[in-house]
């Protein structure tokens, strides 16, 4: 974590102290959640949305990579400041104080809090805010959680992971971009794509020619 | 002409509402908070409905081509029930300060009460505090006597004159607002508050300095096209198009842009379609 927060720092250059001094999430002040609040809300007209591009990656404590590019430099933001405020919040607190951000959160703010989960600290608390975003039919929120994240591989329950696999199907998302899916493979996640695809051809419709990464072979 | 609907409910309209208004050249809208046609008896209703204007629904409009914001308050109406304006007004400062947010409103006058008082004066406040404009509400009832209300609230608040634009306004108001510095918005609707030709015959009267026009749209006997179809209006009227481009795009970008949160530029939009299968296209 300590790693990701140095690559969000490279990031955001000179932003990234002010940001932390702004929302007092610096070990130097008392931490405020109402600034943290202010801070995190406005994070999009102050850094801009820009994706930040490159072949960005970040890695977790378990020396696992995975790509951030697509971020967009207010999510690279958002996600520092989550990562470095929740050290500044009780522990007992962290799961009601995750959900609330989310609960409160505007569309790129879910997006980031999401992208952010699996680089807090024992992620496995968070999965009810995680499940809860894979039922959003805001697009975007979905794959924030879905795509280019190894939160729902390391921690999703078979049957929820079935479902995120089969909306992103549903949805067009090319299945590729879902981290671990292979070692999540199920046979009853290859029974729901078989039903999938006998109901597009019942239907006169394509299918998906990624879906054989899901159907039986 | 890109044109700009500064008023619109859209979360009460249709996926073929986006598409018609798209198609008739509105690029952005701003969906003013209010309420729903009924009382909401809870304040945990308001985060859902704020947090619907600040995700779903710009989300739902960029689906078509068309950037969203909106502007966040307690409306008039439900100002009036105290077992939840408390509870509204303690949530605003956390949700005003997020990015897609424009203004305060709607705030102002239905019944013209004491509680309306209140929580008007209450909101211009947060208005100065995050630096926003407001976005006034002028009643049905009264109108003019609560336009002049509003007006006198402005200015006993010291609230800056040029960041308040009262809205709904009819022949009788419009020289009112036009008096002092704030802005006039007008709502042209199939048989209510203001129609085309009647606004095409302000505009001659009055010219383009400070006047909006908008389709405030909702849930009700309304029609999305309103600004297309009052732009129409205003050309068989024998009125120029760059009057005509002021009215209907310039000047309510303008005016929402002294939020500092109004960002256009010609990218793509935020989260552009891109692909078929989203779930809004694909019904």
């Amino acid at each position: 974590v300590s790693d990701a927060l140095t690559i969000f720092r490279g990031i955001l250059g000179s932003e990234a102290a002010a940001l932390a001094t702004d929302s007092t999430v610096d070990a130097a002040t008392p931490y405020d959640a109402a600034r943290f609040e202010m801070v995190f809300a406005s994070a999009g007209r102050r850094l801009g949305i820009t994706p930040i591009g490159g072949h960005t990656s970040i890695t977790d404590e378990r020396g696992r990579s995975w790509r951030i590019d697509a971020w967009g430099r207010d999510e690279v933001g958002r996600a520092f400041l989550l990562v470095a405020a929740i050290a500044r919040v009780p522990s007992v607190d962290h799961v009601a104080w995750i959900d609330g951000c989310y609960r409160a959160g505007a569309l790129r703010e879910r997006t980031a809090l999401l992208r952010a989960l699996p680089l807090l600290p024992e992620p496995g608390r968070f999965l009810g805010t995680a499940l809860d975003a894979c039922r959003a039919s805001t697009q975007p929120v979905f794959e924030a959680i879905a795509c280019e994240n190894p939160y729902p591989a390391d921690h999703f329950p078979d049957a929820s992971f079935a479902q995120l696999a089969m909306k992103a199907v549903f949805t067009g998302v090319a299945l590729a971009r879902i981290l671990g899916l292979v070692s999540r493979h199920t046979p009853e996640l290859a029974r729901m794509a078989d039903d999938y695809a006998a109901e597009r051809r019942a239907a006169g419709r394509d299918v998906p020619a990624d879906l054989t990464l899901l159907t039986t072979p | 002409m890109k044109l700009c609907d500064p008023h619109i409910h859209m979360s009460s309209r249709t996926t073929a509402d986006y598409e018609a208004m798209a198609a008739a050249g509105i690029a952005v809208v701003i969906e003013p908070a209010f309420w729903l046609g009924q009382p909401r008896t809870h304040v945990g209703t308001f985060e859902d409905y704020f947090g619907s204007l600040l995700g779903w629904e710009p989300y739902r409009a960029s689906q078509f081509g068309v950037r969203h914001f909106c502007t966040l308050a307690l409306n008039p109406k439900e100002a009036n029930d105290e077992r939840i304006a408390d509870g509204v007004l303690a949530l605003l400062p956390r949700y005003l300060a997020k990015d897609g947010v424009v203004a305060v409103g709607e705030i102002g006058y239905d019944e013209q009460t004491p509680a309306e008082d209140r929580r008007f004066a209450e909101q211009l406040e947060l208005a100065r505090r995050f630096e926003l404009p407001a976005l006034v509400h002028t009643p049905h009832r009264d109108k003019k006597r609560g336009t002049e209300r509003s007006l006198a609230v402005v200015r006993e608040a010291g609230f800056p004159e040029e960041r308040v634009l009262i809205d709904h306004n009819n022949e009788e108001t419009l020289p009112l607002v036009l008096a002092t510095g704030c802005w006039a918005g007008h709502s042209i609707y199939p048989n209510s508050k203001m129609d085309e030709p009647r606004m095409a015959a302000l505009v001659q009267r009055y010219g383009s300095e400070r006047i909006i026009i908008n389709s405030a749209a909702d849930w009700g006997i309304s029609d999305p096209l309103k600004v297309p179809k009052t732009v129409t209006a205003m050309r068989t009227a024998g009125i120029d198009d760059t009057t005509i481009e002021t009215i209907a795009w310039r000047n309510p970008i303008a005016f929402f842009a002294q939020s500092g949160r109004l960002t256009l530029d010609d990218a793509p939009t935020e989260h552009a379609a891109s692909f078929e299968g989203n779930s809004v296209r694909r019904g």
